[in-house]
Order: structure tokens, then sequence, then C-alpha cells
């Protein structure tokens, strides 16, 4: 936990300095984020999504969004958005407190949202005349990326964003430096898969959820591709099969879980303006989540997908349509199924956040289809990704307690 | 009170009303009393705390020397005399089945929300639905658009039941749902119109619910709205309507589910503490 706040800091200061430093800034989303490309280029990517998580968890998101408001976004328009955009009409002082630089870039490399091409609209009129590069990335209609998609991902790259990057950075597209970096990824790639695998042994060493999003810091927001994170990933698995040998549970924000009564996955991102109560609702009931799709949305693993430094075009074309909500839903109703299965899940929970099409749409459907499929218990809250508003802290108690009393009586019966 | 009987007591502390029930505990238990009481505003503890002594005066019993086990439900994990806690699902399956002993599914229709719990034949927990966050399908609901048209809350079922054509608000949100019955007001829809059709509305739900849940007859209404006969016919009514041939029962003491589980529960943890305490003094 320290090593990541130690980066995550770095990375905020080397934006807070940029004038100093002359390095030029990307502004990016995590889906389908091109990191490798941005660094070789030495830029410094921006995810509006970090600033608006860090934003809500430190409880500032609500005064963010109702600025957004006030400027006519309406109210169901994605809170994320409203964060990011009442931060930048406020100022634009990053969650550390330091102002971010504007960007240089601004690079919309995944449009399987809609709201990331309205958020990036919203974006140009905000900082007028900075290049945009974007990037049609297509659908996994068929629960397949063709030769075909390849291609015309990998023609957009060398066309659209390339040539940007070129004009931006002032530097020549290095495909050697490129492939260095792909080299890197994948190692921590290989990491993060075996720490996240280690959910298999009881009781889990890790919570996939709400520590888990601690521990995809580092991939998801511009280190892959980098020592750093390497090093980070080895000394997190180190400490993970420690773990595992001292049979110890999960750490929680009230030190180790002392017993694991339930095992979870969980469907959709975390709420974050009360982070900290909803995990201690999980906790306190001894209820561990073993794997989530939240902790997927930077990119899927689970098939073996690793960024491949010998193709390194195709290889940041793949990644960007592989990332979870660019699955259609057979194809997450069989990831889900299968962390259910491989880690012995007791129940299977949806969080649908209230402003997130692109994780809400279609997860009742999910919840329902894994239900028959698998005869799991299954429970359904609902909040939000930043927006206070919408977390109404007794509803979900109430709901979660229901879910948790009925996977005790299932339990108690299957012991019977 | 016969000194040979064993008496427990259960205590609900739900979000509109705090229910409390002292029961005769046997293999075939009797409600002794029964108290319910509006929180209105007040620390929910102290309702319960004030609400366990009077029955405790009234039927001249002793807390220390005559209850062997005082159980809380809902949110009266805070209740301050109780002797152990038990969830709320727990509670009002026992409690269905408590009304009804052939029971398989008890719908929980409470003051915040509605639950269809699926039990097994010893009133275990299998599976549940349950309304989404919306106050639409709730008691707390009814409560409202019954101070709006200035009708007392026991009064809504008689009323509902002389409705001929139903005046169906938004079933989607109870903001909505509320414009909806200022509207019919406004266009003279008579109230007993206007009641039925909000229950009917809260009964759709209720019967999407069972169907999901893939529901078992008999379904026992409990909780505060099962006491509101035009709650409870509204529920039939749709169902027939959906084909859901179900049988559909009802108690008198509905809404005193929770709180009769509760002390089941609470007599039966008392035995079996006692059994274990036994074999360890005999080892």
């Amino acid at each position: 936990m320290i090593i990541q706040k130690e980066m995550i800091a770095g990375l905020f200061k080397d934006l807070a300095s940029v004038k100093e430093s002359g390095k030029k800034v990307v502004y990016t989303f995590i889906p389908g984020n091109l990191s490798e490309l941005i660094r070789s280029f030495d830029m410094l990517p921006v995810y509006p999504e970090i600033n608006a998580l860090q934003s809500g968890m430190r409880k500032k998101s609500g005064e963010f969004i109702r600025e957004a408001e006030r400027h006519g976004h309406s109210e169901d328009v994605c809170t994320y958005v409203k964060c990011d955009v009442g931060m930048m009409i406020k100022g634009n002082i990053g969650p550390t407190g330091e102002k971010l630089p504007d960007p240089d870039l601004l690079l919309l490399s995944y449009t399987g949202c809609f709201t990331f091409m309205k958020w990036f609209e919203t974006l140009e009129r905000l900082y007028p005349g900075v290049p945009v590069a974007l990037i049609q990335s297509p659908y996994q209609e068929d629960a397949t990326i063709t030769p075909e998609m390849t291609e015309y991902m990998v023609k957009q790259l060398k066309e659209e964003v390339i040539p940007k990057m070129e004009e931006v950075s002032g530097q020549k597209f290095d495909e050697e430096k490129l492939k260095g970096i792909l080299k890197l990824s994948a190692e921590a790639e290989d990491w993060i898969v075996k720490i996240f695998d280690s959910t298999k042994h009881r009781p889990s060493p890790i919570d996939a959820y709400f520590a888990g999003v601690y521990y995809i810091g580092p991939i998801n927001i511009g280190f892959r591709g980098t020592q750093e994170a390497v090093d980070y990933y080895k000394e997190l698995y180190k400490e993970v099969q420690e773990r595992i040998a001292k049979g110890l549970g999960p750490i929680t924000p009230e030190g180790v879980m002392k017993e694991e009564k339930f095992r979870l996955v969980v469907e959709g991102p975390p709420n974050w303006t009360s982070f900290r109560e909803f995990w201690k609702l999980f906790y306190d009931r001894g209820a561990v989540i073993v794997a989530s799709s939240y902790t997927k949305v930077g990119g899927v693993y689970d098939y073996g997908f690793r960024h491949d430094s010998e193709h390194p075009l195709e290889t940041l074309a793949e990644y960007c349509m592989n990332c979870y909500t660019n699955l259609n839903l057979p194809q997450r109703i069989n990831l889900l199924e299968k962390c259910i299965t491989e880690y012995h899940a007791d129940g299977y929970l949806t969080n649908s956040i209230k402003s997130c099409n692109s994780f809400a749409a279609g997860q009742l459907m999910m919840m329902r289809e894994l239900e028959e499929r698998l005869e799991i218990p299954v429970g359904f809250i609902e909040t939000d990704l930043v927006d206070p508003r919408y977390f109404s802290y007794s509803n979900i108690k109430n709901r979660l307690e229901s879910f948790f009393e009925m996977l005790e009586q299932r339990l108690l019966i299957e012991q019977d | 009170m016969n000194s040979d009987q064993i008496y427990t007591m259960g205590i609900d502390v739900g979000g509109s009303y705090v229910k409390g029930v002292i029961m005769q505990y046997s293999d075939s238990p009797v409600l002794v009393d029964k108290k319910c009481e509006k929180i209105r505003r007040r620390n929910p503890s102290e309702v319960a705390v004030d609400l366990i002594d009077f029955l405790l005066k009234k039927n001249n019993l002793s807390y220390e020397k005559d209850i062997v086990y005082l159980a809380s439900t809902g949110e009266g994990e805070m209740v301050s005399k109780k002797r152990g806690h038990f969830y709320s699902m727990t509670s009002h399956s026992r409690g269905g089945k408590f009304f009804v002993p052939e029971a398989r599914t008890v719908v929980d229709m409470g003051g915040l929300y509605v639950r269809a719990i699926k039990i097994d034949e010893r009133g275990r927990v299998m599976d549940y639905k349950m309304t989404g966050q919306c106050a639409s399908g709730s008691g707390q609901f009814i409560e409202n658009i019954s101070r709006y048209l200035g009708l007392a809350i026991d009064e809504v079922g008689d009323i509902s039941m002389q409705s001929d054509t139903p005046e169906v608000p938004s079933g989607i949100c109870a903001v909505l749902a509320e414009t909806d019955v200022i509207n019919s007001v406004s266009r003279g829809i008579s109230t007993p119109d206007i009641i039925k059709g909000i229950h009917l509305s809260i009964a759709n739900r209720v019967v999407r619910l069972i169907a999901k849940l893939k529901a078992e007859s008999p379904i026992v209404l409990v909780g505060g709205m099962g006491m509101n006969k035009g709650m409870v016919d509204a529920v039939r009514e749709l169902a027939d309507e959906n084909r859901n041939h179900f049988e559909i029962v009802t108690h008198p003491d509905a809404i005193y589910s929770g709180a009769i589980g509760a002390a089941l529960w609470g007599g039966y943890r008392h035995f079996k503490l006692i059994e274990k305490e036994a074999a360890l003094n005999l080892v």
C-alpha cells in the first residue's frame, strides 16, 4: 500500500511540475488506455476517472457535481463526467491539492462507452484548440476480435493517433522503445494475474474488490510498462504468499479479517463517496470478495491476454477491444461464471450504478442468467460512483443483510 | 401468570413502528400479549424499552424472573435489554410459520420495503426477492398517501374495498405516484378509487416478486401491510389476473410476525444453550 501510494503521489507531482520538465500531457480514459504508447513519447497521462474517484473518496465530488449541474449537465449524466467537469470549472485542482496541467492532447482510445465521446466533446469545448485523437473501437458483438477489427484499429493508430502524438510531443515514433515498454507490461500483467488468482485459497488472502481497486491502481493509471510496476507487483505477490503461508485472511481498514464466512463475486464498480462504510458492511459480516468485474475494467487477463511486444500496434489494438465493458453480455456472463466456479464463490452480488450505463445495462439479465445456470444466491444493490446523493446507507444495509442472511441459511442447509 | 409456563419476548424495531410480544413457549406456542407503537421521531431504542416494560407490567411478569429469552429483530440490535438478535428474514419466516404452519412463502410487507421469502419445511430461508430502493413499494408510501387524503391508516383497507373503478398511479416512482394522486384528487376521482389504485400499484410489485421467486403456496402476507384488507385483496386480485393460482393468506396479527418469530427463535436458542451447558457438565 505504501509503495502504491508513493507511485501515485509521484505521478501527480510530475503532473504538477510539467512547466519545469516540459513534458506533454495527455488526457485519456482507463478502459482501453494506451499507456505504453503515451509513455513511449515521454508524455504523462491524466485519467479523469481517477481524479473523480479520488475526489469522491475525499468527499469533494458532491460539490463538483453540483457545479457541473449548474452549468447545464443533467442529473442523469455519468457522475465521473460531472465531477471531472466541475473540478475543471473550479480551477482543476487535483485530488492531491495541486493544480493539474491543461491537456496537450485529448486521446479517446475507447468509444465503447458513448458517454466518453460526449465527455470528450465537453473537454474539447473546455480546452479549445487542443488536438483530439479519437479511435473508433469496434464492440465485440460476436464475442470475438476478428483480424479485420484489429487491422481497422491498427490503421487508426497509424493514421490518427501516432501522427498526433508525434506532433504534440515533438518526438518520432520509436517502435523499439515501445516494444521494451510492452515487455514490462506483460511482466506486470503476469504478476497481477497471480495475485488475483490467490483468492482460490481459503481463507482468501486478499479482497479482490475493496482492496483489489488499490491493487489495480498502478497497472491502470499509467505505470503499465514500467519497472516500478513490475517491482510493485512482485512485492505484492510476495506479501500475498506470506499471508497464504500464515493462513491469514484479507486486510481491512480495521485489521485482518478474522473469519471468512462468505465468498462473493461482485459485478459493478464500487461506490467511492462512502467507500469505507460500504466495505465495512461486508467485512463486519465476514464477506470477502474473491473476484470482481470492476478490477477487470482496465484489462481482462483471465483468458491469457498479455501485451505482446513482438506485435506492438496489434497488441495495443487488441487490448483496447478486450476491456471488460467492450465484451458483449454473454461473454461477461461466461467470465463471471468462470470466476464464481474457479474461486468457489457462495454468492453473486450486483452493485448497479445509477449513472454508469456501460456497467448497469444488462446487469439484471446477467444476474438472472447466473442464478439460473449456477443456482447461486444472488443479491442486488443500487449505489453510484461519486454522487453522494445516491448512496442510501440504510437501504444498502437492509439489502445486504437480507442477502447475507440467505447465504448463511443456505450454508447451514448445505452442512446438514 | 402461571409460574410453570416458559415465557419469551420478541421485539421488532421497524422503520415506522416498534412491535413487541410475549409468547408462552412450548411445542405449541401461544401469543400471550402484543403491543405496537409508532416511533414518531422518538429514539427507537427508548420506545422499545418502554414497550417491553409496559407488556411485562400489564402481564404481571418480571423480566429477570419470568422471561427466559428476550430476542430482538429488525433494527432492534441496539435494544439494551435483548439477550440475542435475529435477522429479520429469519424472524419473519418463523412468524409466518406460526400463523400458517404449512406456509412455503412468506411475504414481509413492511414500512420500508416488500420482501418475498421462500422457506423450507423447517422455516429456513431458501431464497428471497426484494423491491428496489424506491419507496413506491413500501407501507410508508400508503401512509403518506393516506395522510394526504386525510385518512387514518387503519381506515384505508375498508375504503379500498368500496372502489369500483380504481385509478392506478405510476408504479415506477413514489414521487411520480404522489403527483398522480394529487392530480386524481383535482380531477374528482373518489377516495376509494385512489386508495385501491395505490394498493394495486404496490400489489403489482408484490406479484412480480412472487413470480420471480417461483413461490410456492401457501403464501402468508405478514408485516404491517398484511393487516390491510384492501392490500391483501389487491394482491389476490392481481395474482389471479396473472393466472398465478396461489393460496394467499394473512393473519390479524400479521404486523407482529417479526416479533413473534424472534421470540420463538429466542426460546429455541435458550433450550439449545441449556443442552450445551448440560453436555459440558457431563464432560
